[in-house]
């Protein structure tokens, strides 16, 4: 069986033209898609059963149990932390999130690690956006800021920005310049028409010898600022001017490098700047397939995007307390619920040595560095290839997952659902 | 009246005790202070149960609460106190005197993050070193301190002063990176070395008596001053936004 | 279950009632004309009325929830935690769903309209309402800036962009015709705004013609709802004449059962005066024509002074508020169809404009003689909160409670405003009318049980602990922000204004049926749009069954 317009779940690029070849419940071929895409969406190991930890070993045992222990764990926990969420469905999100209010729980997402740093920087200065259509269609000036799009967002390039023909680019790549800033020359550097070598850590004032540029204010600029020469900045800060539509696309190496949020603010008010004089607009280029979902659904369900904490019953949103790194990095919490994420690979060693010493649960369809910290892992059907479900693509526009074959696991959403009804019973409501 | 309170234990989780502060336990007895209500993660718990009490004198005027040993997982004390004294015998977690807008607090050790912050009015002293974020405003807001007092006698972390309005904050050590982010108003000291001040800055004076150590390449040099009797460098800025904030420095870069 | 309300004094405009001591019963979720064992409602000396309808509020999707996400500092605000069936609460002017829901609840509303959803996020708007307890809702696609739209009013193929709007209705789940800046965002675009009368950049029609292509092809496909415009011009001094070209667009037409344009938040579109110095109300020309004629309705889009979020379609309005005020911006351009910006605001007493925008806002409620053409709104969050209602209700009733205002705010109000000189108070079947009889009857929804307490209609009540003699501003305000009892579809949800059941709201939608050629015709030309430039496939663009859990599908024939 043939099924097209599938969804990809890997990356914020969130394509939906994929088409898949199913045979027997079982999927053999993959199709549009890219080299990760398709090898994601064929599969590799699963997590086949529960398991809890005993005597320091991982031991088989039924969803039931399983369910029944996290529950225990949770309810016992004085500051329990639920984490990750970027690849699942926003349906489990909300699940998710009714969980942590009723637990008077932490509840973060991966943004936290990646564009929690963009998330900030929007709540000072706002984000003047579009959606990826608007550039395809659009744009004639293209810049990457420390962004390798070219291996995170395999098609990002080929499907929205440099190369399609859009209703006013019928030139397609011809009629767009495109324009890279990054401390090294990425493989994204090969199909740029410019590359501006950044000094590590000097985003911030290079940002600010563009803004004072464009304000007039060029003779006040030194010579050379953050590794680059005052004529490059003049010329790209002229380049931007001229454009019909420009679109800044920017990735961690800006939100993880010295200053952080502020790079992103000071990214942010040269784009707003800008639309003084032309068109222009700014996106963060978003990691995992759902990483924006969440943020929506806990936007609209808590009033606060990340890094949320229930203890108090009402909400409290304070990212670098709240964020789900500082609360390990602290030994704040007595409990961590992973769930469609790794931070066994992906934080930093102190949270992993925290976590080491804490009753920690995985709910996820995939073994990972993870599981070997967990005491009571809970594998999941894989959103998008075995459920169907909302995700929110990089630019926040909507999309459903499809469902391709049928899962031998319980969603996500099931488990959140029936782990709230242990807890529920647990605490005799 | 003076109040000691002393922790019972070490806390791992922490304990969020905006509650302890003079305007709540003025008047109050040892029993009634004991039974003030604290959040222990989510659970809320009787202060009584985590801090021995001591109350003495009745002097319901000048209320004093003294914190013998550590607070360092105590969050929020003196958050948006009004009177009185507080006296932190040791290190103090996050949020130590939030939105106060009067009366002081003494923090013989380390403050943790958002010391100060959102401030209107009163004093804070840090004789350790503050964390970051000390006297700054909350996410999206867009001011941050608007009056009030803050010194710190050892070395300040990152974003010092973020969106300040108004209100004073001395550092007698020196401050992380990108202090005064936003500044339209008040008085920033420094009097050790700090990193790119002044960006986004609206208005309002820094002074930085040490060395800065790097430069934002959007300020003007205005010629040279006598400040608090130091011949300084005055720079004008922040120009990405037109700003006219007053930035002073002792060495810059390269000297 | 049966509920008997008995003793209350009953206003119910569309029947007729008017303060009237009566008994309404109710029997599962209908209004029923008697009851056999019913639990019984006291409201001896109550108001008892129809529960509120309010026409035009942004409460979910994209654009709210953008505001929500740029502003953690008004979402602390309103911070509230979780109860027994409540969930968290927070915000002021952006609030959280569930904030968003029992607060309407508690003020005695049961239906609102979402009225700005892009097509393509639509998806994300049905999200929200699921998660937006109580309230019965409706969604307005935004159909102006289409390419479809332009090039078919270009090509003057009223058949095939009739069929468009069918279809598009029909696949984003929603219950009417949008539309806002008409050409102006497509012309945002390249960061340029256009007026009634000059040329789309690249497309060659002017909004004069989309407005009446769009008004064409509503009429032809017979939907509940008239056209719902946002007119150009928005909020720029003088905008008043652009506002009555607009409602002349559409003179021509008519429809038996309601107006054929409604004109939202008009507040924003009665302005004066050559610049910000001689701003001024025009308020008097509005009414005028608003007076004489049959064909518009309009909704106040009052302003309250204080701080709130700004949101709408309008891309470059939000621009310029934001190049005025200097404070953070959102833009959320949206391809082939719209736009959107969101930008904080203080509306402030010792600020000349702010003060006359206040003044219009009641002027146009008490100048325009028909409450039946004028629903109350504050264009939630753009002019205030809908939690202000009960504070510009006991405005619009109470003449010296507006000069103890006027008295305390810029003094231009009395030169540059005509709310000085107005001395109408209005009462509570004018209230009744412009909060719920209105807005249903305008929407089209009192045909489908919404908006009256007749036998047959929904058992969507509100019952406010207030003396129908009451003057007292106060007392008034706190009945109305906290009503003493909400009935929503025969179940008490608000109880001594406290929330006490939380059943999920349902979603209003239109199916209009469409003769067969244009639509394949029409779906030839769109398929090429989403080949070509649209960046998500044809396929996956409709809005699927399971985002409108409880749906209630409106049939509509040509």
């Amino acid at each position: 069986m043939i099924i097209t317009d599938v969804l990809c779940p890997f990356c914020g690029a969130l394509c939906d033209d994929i088409v898949v070849e199913v045979e027997k419940n079982k999927i053999i071929e993959v199709r549009e898609a890219c080299e990760i895409g398709v090898s994601k969406m064929m599969g590799h190991e699963r997590i086949a059963t529960p398991m809890i930890r005993e005597n320091g070993e991982l031991k088989e045992t039924t969803y039931e149990n399983a369910i029944d222990k996290t529950a225990e764990i949770l309810v016992n926990s004085l500051r329990p932390l639920i984490y990750g969420w970027s690849s699942t469905t926003c349906e489990a999100h909300r699940k998710g999130i009714e969980l942590a209010e009723e637990l008077g729980a932490v509840i973060d997402n991966t943004a936290s690690v990646c564009h929690g740093p963009s998330i900030l920087a929007i709540q000072n200065v706002g984000l003047p956006s579009c959606t990826l259509g608007q550039i395809k269609n659009r744009a004639d000036l293209i810049i990457y800021w420390g962004s390798n799009q070219a291996e995170a967002h395999p098609r990002h390039m080929s499907r929205y920005t440099s190369f399609p023909r859009g209703f006013f680019s019928e030139e397609g790549r011809r009629g767009k310049k495109v324009v890279v800033l990054d401390v090294r020359k990425t493989t994204t550097v090969e199909v740029a028409d410019d590359f501006i070598q950044v000094a590590p850590g000097e985003d911030y004032p290079v940002l600010s010898a563009l803004r004072a540029i464009l304000a007039g204010e060029e003779n006040v600029v030194p010579s050379c600022v953050g590794g680059v020469s005052k004529e490059k900045l003049i010329e790209l800060v002229e380049k931007m001017k001229s454009a019909r539509f420009g679109i800044l696309f920017f990735g961690l190496g800006l939100t993880h490098s010295r200053g952080r949020y502020n790079n992103v603010v000071n990214a942010i008010s040269l784009v707003r700047e800008l639309n003084a004089h032309t068109k222009f607009v700014i996106m963060p280029m978003r990691g995992h397939y759902n990483v924006t979902g969440f943020n929506q659904v806990c936007t609209w369900e808590t009033g606060f995007p990340f890094a949320v904490d229930f203890s108090r019953g009402q909400p409290w949103y304070n990212p670098g307390e709240t964020s789900a790194v500082d609360i390990l990095n602290r030994e704040e919490c007595d409990a961590v619920l992973v769930i469609a994420s790794d931070p066994g690979a992906h934080f930093p060693k102190k949270s992993i040595e925290f976590m080491a010493k804490i009753p920690v649960i995985q709910i996820d369809p995939y073994p990972n560095p993870t599981t070997e910290l967990a005491d009571v892992v809970i594998p999941s059907a894989i959103a998008g290839i075995e459920v169907e479900g909302t995700a929110y693509r990089m630019d926040k526009v909507p999309i459903r997952l499809r469902k391709i074959i049928e899962p031998n696991h319980l969603s996500d959403e099931e488990i959140l659902s029936r782990v709230l009804n242990k807890v529920r019973e647990r605490r005799g409501e | 009246m003076r109040v000691t309170l002393t922790p019972k234990k070490d806390f791992k989780v922490p304990v969020e005790a905006e509650t302890i502060k003079p305007d709540n336990f003025a008047g109050k007895n040892k029993s009634e202070i004991e039974s003030i209500a604290l959040w222990h993660g989510n659970k809320e718990v009787k202060l009584g149960s985590l801090f021995d009490v001591k109350v003495e004198g009745v002097n319901k005027e000048e209320t004093k609460i003294v914190i013998e040993g550590d607070a360092s997982r105590i969050k929020r004390i003196g958050e948006g106190m009004t009177s009185g004294e507080i006296m932190i015998n040791g290190n103090v977690d996050m949020h130590c005197g939030a939105m106060m807008s009067g009366g002081k607090i003494i923090v013989k050790g380390d403050s943790d993050a958002w010391a100060g912050r959102e401030m209107i009015g009163g004093e804070l002293v840090v004789e350790g070193n503050a964390g970051n974020y000390l006297g700054a405003g909350y996410w999206g807001a867009e001011k941050g301190m608007g009056g009030g007092m803050i010194r710190v006698h050892g070395d300040a972390g990152d974003y010092v002063g973020g969106h300040m309005g108004d209100g004073e904050i001395i550092v007698k050590g020196s401050a992380g990176l990108l202090p005064g982010l936003d500044m339209s108003g008040g008085k920033i000291t420094i009097e050790g070395n700090t990193t790119l001040p002044g960006g986004e800055m609206k208005n309002g004076m820094m002074v930085i008596k040490g060395k800065v150590l790097e430069m934002l390449p959007s300020f003007r040099f205005e010629g040279e001053e006598i400040v608090d009797s130091l011949k300084l460098k005055k720079f004008t800025g922040d120009l990405v936004r037109r700003g006219s904030g007053t930035l002073y420095v002792n060495l810059i870069p390269g000297e | 279950m049966e509920l008997l309300i008995k003793n209350g004094v009953v206003y119910d405009p569309i029947n007729e009632i008017r303060g009237e001591k009566m008994d309404i019963c109710v029997k599962e979720d209908k209004i029923v004309s008697k009851v056999k064992n019913p639990k019984v409602i006291d409201a001896n000396g109550k108001l008892v009325m129809p529960g509120g309808v309010d026409i035009h509020s942004h409460i979910a999707g994209g654009k709210i929830n953008a505001g929500r996400l740029l502003r953690p500092e008004d979402g602390r605000k309103g911070a509230e935690p979780r109860g027994k069936l409540t969930r968290v609460c927070t915000g002021y002017s952006v609030p959280n769903t569930y904030a968003t829901g029992y607060r309407y609840a508690k003020m005695g509303y049961t239906f609102v309209m979402e009225p700005a959803t892009p097509p393509l996020l639509a998806r994300h708007t049905h999200e929200e309402l699921i998660d937006t307890p109580i309230l019965d809702n409706a969604i307005l696609a935004l159909l102006d800036n289409n390419w479809m739209t332009m090039e078919y009013v270009k090509s003057g193929e009223t058949k095939k962009l009739a069929a468009y709007v069918a279809w598009m209705i029909k696949a984003v789940k929603a219950y009417g015709v949008k539309i806002v800046n008409p050409g102006g965002d497509e012309a945002w675009g390249w960061g340029k705004n256009v007026n009634i009368d000059d040329s789309v950049p690249n497309f060659d029609v002017t909004p004069r013609d989309i407005i009446d292509g769009l008004a064409e092809a509503n009429e032809m496909l017979n939907l509940p709802h008239s056209i719902h415009i946002h007119c150009n011009d928005l909020g720029h001094p003088g905008n008043y004449e652009t506002t009555l070209k607009s409602f002349d667009v559409v003179k021509g037409r008519s429809n038996a059962n309601r107006q054929v344009m409604h004109a939202t938040h008009v507040q924003f579109h009665s302005y004066g005066g050559s610049g910000w110095k001689d701003f001024e109300s025009k308020v008097d020309e509005i009414a005028k024509y608003v007076n004489a004629k049959k064909h518009v309705t309009i909704d106040m889009g009052q302003v309250m002074l204080g701080d709130t979020t700004t949101m709408t379609a309008d891309g470059p309005l939000e621009y310029g508020l934001h190049m005025i005020t200097g404070r953070k911006w959102t833009n959320l351009d949206v391809e082939l169809e719209t736009g959107g910006g969101i930008t904080p605001f203080l509306y402030s007493s010792k600020v000349a404009v702010n003060t006359i925008q206040w003044a219009i806002g009641l002027e146009l409620a008490l100048l325009i003689k028909d409450p039946w053409k004028i629903a109350l709104t504050t264009d939630h969050p753009n002019g205030a909160p809908f939690i202000t209602y009960p504070i510009v209700i006991s405005l619009l009733m109470n003449k010296q409670k507006r000069g103890e205002v006027m008295a305390n705010v810029h003094k231009a109000i009395n030169k540059r405003a005509i709310l000085p000189s107005i001395g109408r108070e209005l009462d509570w079947n004018d209230i009744a009318i412009m909060t719920r009889a209105a807005p249903a009857r305008i929407l089209g929804l009192d045909r489908y049980g919404k908006g009256h307490l007749g036998v047959g209609a929904d058992a969507d009540v509100a019952i406010y602990d207030v003396s129908p003699e009451e003057r007292e501003s106060k007392k008034i305000q706190s009945a109305l922000l906290h009503a003493k009892y909400t009935i929503k579809g025969g179940e008490v949800v608000v109880r001594d204004g406290e929330i006490v059941a939380v059943p999920e709201g349902r979603t209003y939608w239109v199916n209009p049926e469409f003769d067969g050629e244009s639509t394949k015709d029409m779906l030839g030309d769109l398929t090429g749009k989403f080949e070509k430039y649209y960046s998500v496939n044809l396929a996956n663009y409709p809005v699927q069954d399971a985002y409108v859990p409880h749906p209630v599908e409106i049939k509509t024939k040509v």
